[in-house]
């Protein structure tokens, strides 16, 4: 045996005898996700719920919801607020003891000056500001430092103060930014937006160690976090395109917590040992929507025929779990305002009946447009041959993101199987304004934030009916014009028909404990602990 | 004499020029006529249209397409690659990030390539209709037609999730990232010099699986190549005159055959490193690598022009390299050619 062959055994018998971690280590979370979406923890231009899910352990916002009942409003950079008598500001009171990453103290001034940024860049998120009537224009007049710590929002127009108060605990752009250091690398005006692409610069319970787009990324313990101090020292999260990877990895327990599974995988996790499986809900909708812009789809007897050839219940149960509930409504489950289901089903004659009436009794040729992935491709295949039933010839356009939504923004499809309507916070509004609101129709108005004028939707009094809401203080008063909207939507036969409501499913170890994922996908670490 | 080696050295030259610049341009154009949106990845689908034109105007993609292109040879001229949508970080930066993770799983799969497919294919060209040339032959068809992603999952499952022999995903267990430093890119050799062990061995654990399954894809390649080019060889007058002189086997097929056949092998071999540091997308996908096909592919995906033109261009660079280092290797093997 030569010497080349005895270094080679040697090396390979070191390979397999190692004593390797089989386990994380008890102060580190490891997590494995998709980091496709993930190209800027810039707060104002960060899009997609991974994204949050980061900046809401590197930064804090002025309030946070409970995870376990959204509707509790909890304190955090805020120790108290106050909504004026005429429910036209509400005035923050700042904690005193708060730092941010770089030691510089948090104030009144870097809490003022966050806002005004998201609104100057005019990035991804300004778009839910601009939708509550903030402006680059008028922002600097209506949020203000009344003290070192005291801040005051007032509100553009008459707004409902809890969606203020929502908005400020759940959009991704509410973060408090440290104003000092990003200023420090500002370039060319950008206040900052370059440097914070791959940077933080928040005072939250962990803060950023190492970034390696599309790779990793590192956070440490903030020792210096102004609440409880994190019980883990570090964070590790990897990207992780494979699913089956994942499966195998946090079967060995070599991962602590798997976000992205594909169904199959998580199928097979579900009564593996050492894994639990959590399925959280989120706001945000499973929908199949027409084009009102297409004259066959304009007809409000094909539209009901469409909408008696989805077959809810088999999507529901056979595609959807893991993804998505059972939901038809256009504002999300376990609201107050939120109607009853109109039990939709799939009725084959009826809608033949329909076309017929409508002058399609032959029925006619149609595109459906979807993600090539699950469950959107599904859907549209289960869809695809429903259609058929009735006549209707329909080809699938699949694609990625931008191919669909994109179309979709250009008013340039006939049916979409999409997901959408926000939903982050625990109000109505936060469905039916990206859902169905719609001021202007017209092509030149390029609403292309709301879903209502992408399928050219437009009904006057559901446009009135909403303003009127996010403008009611009053709860009662307010769902009952919300139950208004769903009534008239549910009659109208609008252009968008919600299949399922998304719920978030996430494999977690089962020596991890606290790990709560998040229904605004605000997921904060700073409780989780390994044992 | 000098003059004739000048205007040889300048026609390359050109040529290596216009091929590269070809190539940028068929890049740009295919680039720009695939229907995808570089926007609407970085804004989201949600954002409103004065934020779409806001970013749209940003990236220049309002003016002509001959105007961009312009604009990107005249950037890229003074060294400026533009900045990556999918990093936000400098594509240079990015490239030089990536490519010591190709680097380290090409440089070890073709050294498991070429140490194993070389002997193999001699092996088999010399026991040429026996078992032994049969079972080579089923070998390295059978490497070389299997799926690489397939055979990524199937080897997870075994060396991994049953025999716990090989890491699964990554360069080095989750657990030790950030925990050395990084002096050369490479894993293998920073966790040497960092002198942690646990994390070099960690690291070989975790290469050994993807490199050796693309080294058997090699495998095939270059064993099926070395026993052809080994076959047409030993038929050869000279082959039979040498066995006539009565030389040892031995010395009639690595004296005499083999070392006319390295000139060849030279290019097979500098093409199949190149497709491997081309990036095997496949393997990186499967193993979580993050290298050069990875950063290709989403770059690719997302319409992100500036990260793949820099990655196209880098490509046909190392092309070029490799063929220039052929070529030199060749004169120095094959006196003919001097």
């Amino acid at each position: 045996m030569n010497i080349c062959t005895k270094c080679l055994i040697g090396v390979m018998l070191l390979i397999m005898t190692t004593v390797v971690h089989s386990n994380t280590p008890s102060d580190q979370l490891i997590i494995a996700l998709k980091m496709n979406n993930i190209l800027s923890l810039d707060p104002a231009a960060s899009t997609g719920n991974d994204i949050a899910f980061i900046n809401a352990n590197l930064y804090d916002t002025l309030i946070e919801l409970d995870p376990e009942d959204p509707t509790i409003i909890l304190p955090a950079l805020a120790r108290d607020w106050e909504v004026a008598d005429d429910n036209m500001s509400i005035s923050f009171s700042l904690r005193e003891d708060v730092s941010f990453h770089s030691g510089n103290q948090l104030t009144a001034e870097d809490v003022v000056w966050t806002f005004e940024r998201v609104l100057d860049l005019n990035l991804a998120l300004a778009t839910t500001w601009k939708a509550l009537g903030f402006t680059k224009e008028n922002i600097s007049n209506l949020i203000s430092e009344t003290g070192t710590h005291e801040v005051e929002i007032k509100f553009p127009r008459e707004l409902d103060p809890k969606l203020v108060i929502y908005t400020l605990a759940t959009s991704p752009s509410a973060f408090i930014i440290d104003k000092q250091l990003v200023l420090e690398h500002e370039q060319d005006g950008d206040l900052g937006h370059q440097w914070l692409t791959t940077n933080s610069a928040g005072s939250g319970a962990f803060s950023l160690e190492q970034w390696i787009p599309q790779d990793r990324i590192i956070m440490v313990k903030n020792a210096q976090y102004w609440g409880e101090t994190p019980s883990l020292e570090r964070i590790a999260m990897r990207n992780l395109k494979e699913s089956q990877t994942m499966r195998l990895m946090i079967e060995r327990g070599d991962i602590d917590v798997a976000i992205g599974m594909s169904v199959p995988d998580i199928r097979s996790l579900e009564g593996a040992e050492g894994v639990d499986i959590q399925t959280t809900q989120r706001g945000t909708l499973y929908y199949v929507a027409v084009s009102m812009q297409n004259d066959i789809l304009a007809n409000k007897d094909v539209r009901r025929a469409i909408r008696g050839t989805i077959n809810y219940e088999g999507i529901n149960d056979s595609i959807m779990p893991y993804y998505g509930v059972f939901h038809q409504r256009p504002v999300k489950l376990g609201l107050p305002a939120t109607l009853p289901e109109p039990m939709y089903s799939l009725s084959t004659d009826e809608a033949r009946k329909l076309l017929a009436n409508a002058g399609y009794e032959n029925g006619f040729t149609t595109t459906i447009r979807a993600l090539n992935e699950s469950p959107f491709i599904n859907v549209a295949i289960n869809l695809q041959s429903s259609l058929e039933r009735i006549g209707i010839n329909a080809e699938i356009i699949s694609g990625t993101g931008n191919q669909v939504y994109g179309a979709m923004r250009d008013r340039r499809f006939d049916i979409i199987v999409g997901r959408g309507g926000g939903g982050f916070a625990p109000h109505p509004d936060s469905n039916l304004t990206p859902l169905l609101f719609n001021p202007d129709n017209s092509d030149s108005a390029k609403l292309t934030n709301f879903q209502g004028w992408r399928t050219g939707y437009h009904n006057e009094r559901i446009n009135e009916l909403i303003m009127q809401a996010v403008s009611e203080a009053d709860s009662e008063l307010q769902n009952s014009l919300y139950a208004e909207v769903q009534s008239i939507y549910d009659e109208d036969v609008g252009a968008l028909f919600p299949f399922s409501q998304m719920v978030n499913t996430v494999a977690v170890r089962q020596e991890v404990e606290g790990y709560l994922d998040d229904p605004a996908a605000m997921t904060r670490l700073r409780s989780v602990t390994k044992h | 004499m000098i003059r004739s080696r000048v205007s040889r050295v300048t026609k390359k030259t050109g040529v290596i020029l216009i091929t590269l610049f070809g190539l940028l341009t068929m890049t740009f154009v295919i680039g720009r006529l695939m229907p995808i949106d570089p926007v609407l990845a970085v804004i989201g689908p949600d954002a409103d249209s004065s934020t779409y034109q806001q970013v749209f105007d940003e990236m220049g993609l309002g003016k002509p397409i001959w105007v961009q292109y312009y604009y990107y040879l005249q950037d890229m001229l003074s060294g400026d690659f533009g900045r990556a949508i999918l990093t936000g970080s400098p594509v240079i930066d990015d490239i030089l990030r990536v490519l010591p993770a190709t680097i380290e799983l090409a440089s070890i799969a073709i050294m498991v390539g070429v140490g194993l497919g070389v002997p193999l294919g001699v092996y088999a060209a010399t026991h040429r209709g026996r078992l032994g040339d049969h079972l080579t032959r089923l070998i390295t068809l059978f490497g070389y037609s299997t799926p690489v992603f397939w055979v990524g999952m199937v080897g997870l499952i075994i060396f991994y999730a049953w025999l716990n022999w090989a890491g699964a995903a990554g360069r080095i267990g989750f657990a030790y990232d950030g925990m050395f430093t990084s002096y050369t890119g490479f894993y293998l050799v920073d966790t040497l010099l960092s002198g942690n062990i646990e994390a070099f061995v960690s690291a070989l654990r975790h290469i050994a699986l993807p490199a050796l399954i693309l080294g058997l894809n090699s495998v095939s390649f270059i064993g099926r190549m070395t026993r052809s080019f080994m076959l047409e060889q030993l038929s050869q007058e000279y082959i039979k005159t040498a066995r006539v002189k009565g030389l040892s086997e031995r010395s009639v097929i690595w004296k005499h055959a083999f070392k006319n056949i390295r000139v060849q092998l030279l290019t097979i071999v500098a093409l199949a490193y190149g497709g491997l540091l081309e990036g095997a997308v496949l393997i990186e996908t499967v193993f979580a690598w993050p290298g050069f096909g990875q950063y290709l592919t989403d770059s690719l995906l997302m319409g992100d022009m500036n990260a793949v033109m820099a990655s196209v261009l880098f490509i046909g660079l190392v092309f070029v390299f490799l063929n220039l280092l052929s070529d030199a290797l060749y004169k120095m093997f094959d006196p003919r050619t001097q």
